[in-house]
């Protein structure tokens, strides 16, 4: 078993730790697929025919909306529902009819699942207890994992008695400490405001680098599976839409779906096929090349949001959005009610044939 | 001079609006009860308690010396307190299976099974003993099951021992532990066992860690409730137990009755007065006796679990069988009050109405009957008027006062009727009041108004106050705001309190032994006399027409539930 070596020790404060990346050891996750598997309520259709793979060491993501059979996934993975048939395989094992605590999951929930009437050290030494490991050992394993999450001054606390974000770690370490072969995370960080999410995303980015974890993580946030994604899997009415690497699915979605889903973009149908664009590659006035498709449209309105304006062009009864640069710009250049020619180069079409 | 008189007035003012809040309407309101709980409840039980420290005239310890000395008293005494202990501990063991099947199940499985729970409930004492002794006699149908499959070799005793008394206690006691658990199994966060499982426990484990520490404080509360009740208990013992059961109860009904010695009877009741009241106070010290105000309802944040662990499928089969154990006297003793024979067989050989008949056409039977429905509506008016009353006097109040009315407005139910009915025995029936109902009516008050004050008081701290300010904001005066707003909100509440009076009333056997006289007997009077001294199968016929009008009561009161929550 690995010990104290698995747990690059993180350093620095609770909200952004300086993040010093370790050398990437052995894996620790094993592989996952999942074949073939089916699962209906009564008449609904929650998963159809699903297969995929996860191998060792890979951050995949579940995304999708609320009702797409992305925490149904989870749960037959986790071994919370039993599919209606196929199998899933973790290290190359058939777990399907084997019970969750056979399975060596780590899980972490979405409202954390603390026990209440639990230390943070006792709930951090449940899994060890329950694997009948001796006293000096589950001393010295939970201390390391609460240094690891930096945690180790609060173990005395009750849940109740710690913050949201000092929860999330808490369900954290007791997840890893029993070095699971795999990682299952359930829309975890949603209850968490945006900075406290950030730290945390970073500090998951670094223990799966640095312990090789094999992660599934579920969300509907799709800025968050970009952040934390080496692969997202999207999902819809209980099928995968599309999966890839982040930037894989949004430079090139199959279909207007994932184009719409993973970021923005506007849609222009046209004969027999329908073009997608995303705001950045739309080009504004003197922005236009010769050789760009161009239209007239109406600005209706203007928000500025830093980095760019974003604008909303009436043209052809479509609302086009439009990411215009900050440098040269003025307020009065995109006063709502102005006409303005906008367009887009051939080569940042990205076209979908009519479903 | 002037500047005296000028500031006279002022003060005096101030000091009569003191005045005036000192003796403010609010403690009008509860003062009804407060009269009537000190002249017939806490009045009679002190002078039956003195009784205790006198001998021959004189105060004296001799009495309580004497139930140290005495080897029956001691067995009696050990008795009581290992049979209530493992009473308790019976109905903790059977509550967990049921009340966690009842939270994981689908509505309307789980409203049956609240049914099954609150029937032997509200079933009369003698309804459930008379179902049981018909049930698990020698010649009865459980007995004839097990000899003909092979089980037994011979017929079993399951009654006149241990194991009769423990079948008849739990059997009653077990909703005040599986309402409580049931509670605690709602609010208890489901993910918590997927936690656990997917951390590698098992069911075993689940159970200890998880299950057992979140659900104690339920389990802890109902436990008390049922020591407590199970200490003073009278009417089971006495007929499913031998003479190895008796209890302090039994004793005290001995003492008056058979032995006429006051002094004995008074000691035997202290002993009881104070387990009684030293476990209230543990249960005020650990769960406030908020508790038994606001009542326990389960909140419902968790849903049924999608795939039980193996300990769950267990725990699911143990439910179900607890629920039948609940049931099977009421399903088995309506056909069996259908038979013709001599004796109740199971299933009878023929059907027929022969002991339908000898209820309804007996003038013993139906004069018994009248007489229990008349108690029982004089009850039920007084009781809820002074209940009703009370709980608005007590509404008002400020904290302090509130705390003491409150305890002192629920101890009546906890108290042992039979204190309660030795003690009003004691003064009442030198005054004649035993033989013209008004001693029982009394007697049944005592016991119902906390029924009722304890709802109607649960519904006013439901209700929001600032409908009451915004009444009285738009010009409303306080009665019209009373009968408009407050009343109509109260309702359901006060129905159900009305209803519980009317049972606990109409149920009631130990008042009823002591405060009636043959002329006045009530119902389940005359059924225990059937039942205590020779077996008269109208008895059976008697529980079902029991039966079914608390069926008829219960189920009314659940559609004005449904109403209430409608609304």
């Amino acid at each position: 078993m690995h010990t104290s070596n698995q747990f690059g020790a993180i350093a620095g404060s609770d909200f952004m730790p300086t993040i010093e990346l370790a050398e990437r050891p052995e894996a620790q996750g094993k592989d996952v697929a999942v074949a073939g598997v089916r699962k209906t309520y009564k008449n609904t259709v929650a998963l159809a025919e699903i297969s995929l793979a996860v191998t060792r060491g890979e951050f995949c993501t579940l995304l999708g909306a609320s009702g797409s059979g992305k925490t149904t996934l989870l749960k037959i993975i986790a071994g919370f529902e039993a599919p209606d048939s196929g199998s899933v395989r973790i290290a190359g094992r058939d777990v399907t009819q084997m019970p969750i605590a056979d399975r060596n999951i780590g899980m972490v929930f979405q409202n954390y699942s603390l026990f209440p009437h639990m230390s943070v050290f006792e709930n951090v030494a449940f899994p060890l207890r329950m694997r009948r490991l001796n006293h000096d050992d589950i001393r010295r394993r939970v201390g390391q994992a609460l240094d690891l999450v930096s945690l180790g001054e609060l173990r005395q606390r009750l849940p109740r008695e710690l913050s949201g974000g000092q929860q999330q770690r808490v369900a954290l370490a007791r997840a890893l400490i029993f070095n699971p072969d795999l990682l299952l995370m359930d829309e975890p960080l949603g209850a968490l405001d945006k900075n406290l999410r950030q730290a945390i995303q970073l500090q998951l980015k670094k223990l799966h680098h640095d312990l090789g974890l094999t992660v599934v993580f579920v969300t509907h946030d799709q800025e968050e599976a970009m952040n934390l994604s080496d692969r997202i899997v999207i999902m819809d009415q209980g099928r995968i839409v599309q999966s890839g690497t982040p930037d894989a699915l949004y430079l090139q979605p199959d279909n207007p779906f994932v184009a719409g889903f993973l970021g923005e973009c506007n849609f222009i149908e046209k004969p027999g096929c329908i073009v997608g664009v995303r705001p950045e590659n739309v080009r504004i006035g003197a922005q236009l090349d010769d050789s760009d498709l161009r239209q007239d449209g109406q600005i209706i309105a203007a928000t500025f949001c830093g980095m760019h304006w974003k604008l909303f062009i009436k043209s052809h009864n479509a609302t086009m959005i439009a990411y215009a640069p900050v440098a040269g710009a003025s307020n009065a250049r995109f006063e709502p009610g102005r006409t303005v020619a906008w367009g887009f180069a051939a080569t940042d079409a990205m076209e979908f044939a009519v479903q | 001079m002037a500047h005296l008189a000028l500031d006279l007035p002022p003060s005096s003012l101030a000091a009569a609006s003191a005045a005036r809040r000192r003796f403010s309407p609010a403690l009008l309101a509860a003062l009804p009860l407060l009269v009537f709980l000190l002249c017939f409840f806490v009045g009679p039980i002190a002078g039956l308690l003195k009784e205790g420290f006198v001998r021959d005239g004189a105060l004296s310890l001799a009495n309580y010396r004497h139930l140290v000395d005495t080897p029956i008293y001691r067995i009696v005494l050990g008795n009581t307190f290992t049979i209530a202990f493992f009473v308790t501990l019976s109905c903790i063991v059977m509550s967990y299976p049921l009340a966690y099947l009842m939270a994981t199940v689908s509505q309307n499985v789980s409203r049956l099974l609240f049914f099954a729970v609150l029937l032997p409930f509200w079933a009369s004492a003698l309804v459930r003993t008379s179902a049981w002794i018909a049930l698990l006699g020698k010649n009865g149908p459980l007995n004839t099951l097990l000899t003909s499959i092979g089980v037994l070799d011979q017929p079993m005793a399951f009654l006149y021992n241990f194991t009769g008394v423990m079948i008849g206690m739990t059997h009653v006691l077990m909703p005040f532990v599986v309402l409580p658990l049931y509670a605690s199994f709602r609010a208890m966060d489901n993910t918590l066992v997927q936690a656990a499982q997917s951390l590698g426990a098992g069911s075993v484990g689940i159970f200890n860690n998880v299950v057992l520490p979140l659900t104690s404080p339920g389990v802890v509360a109902g436990g008390i409730i049922v020591f407590m009740n199970a200490v003073g208990y009278y009417i089971t013992p006495s007929l499913m137990g031998g003479p190895a059961q008796r209890m302090v109860a039994e004793l005290i009904s001995y003492n008056i009755s058979e032995e006429l010695n006051w002094g004995l009877a008074a000691a035997l009741a202290g002993v009881l007065l104070v387990t009684v009241l030293a476990s209230l106070w543990t249960f005020n010290r650990l769960f406030g006796l908020d508790q038994l105000i606001s009542g326990s309802s389960g909140k419902g944040a968790s849903a049924a679990p999608a795939r039980r662990t193996p300990g769950g499928r267990v725990s699911v089969v143990l439910g179900v069988a607890c629920a039948i154990f609940l049931l099977l006297p009421v399903i088995v003793v309506v056909p069996m009050s259908f038979g013709t024979s001599d004796f109740p067989i199971f299933p009878p050989p023929q059907y027929g109405l022969r002991w339908y008949a000898s209820f309804f056409d007996d003038g013993k039977w139906m004069g018994a009957l009248f007489s229990s429905l008349r108690v029982g509506v004089l009850v039920t008016v007084l009781a809820t008027l002074l209940g009703t009353l009370a709980a608005l006097g007590v509404h008002k109040m400020q904290s302090a006062r509130r705390t003491w009315l409150d305890a002192l407005f629920i101890i009546p139910m906890s108290v042992p009727a039979i204190i309660t009915a030795v003690s009003l025995f004691y003064l009442m029936a030198p005054l004649g009041l035993v033989a013209n109902s008004v001693a029982v009516v009394i007697g049944h008050t005592v016991l119902a108004s906390p029924y009722v004050y304890i709802t109607v008081r649960a519904a006013l701290r439901s209700f929001d106050p600032a409908l009451e300010l915004a009444a009285l904001s738009l010009g409303a005066s306080w009665t019209e705001m009373f009968r408009l707003v407050m009343f109509p909100a109260l309702l359901p509440s006060l129905v159900g309190g009305a209803v519980f009076a009317f049972v606990t009333s109409f149920d009631d056997v130990v008042m009823a032994l002591f405060l009636t006289s043959i002329r006045n007997r009530t119902l389940p009077k005359l059924m225990y006399e059937g039942l205590a001294h020779d077996f008269d199968p109208t008895v059976i016929s008697a529980s079902c027409v029991l039966i079914g009008a608390t069926v008829l009561i219960l189920l009314t009161n659940m559609l004005l539930e449904k109403r209430k929550g409608a609304l």
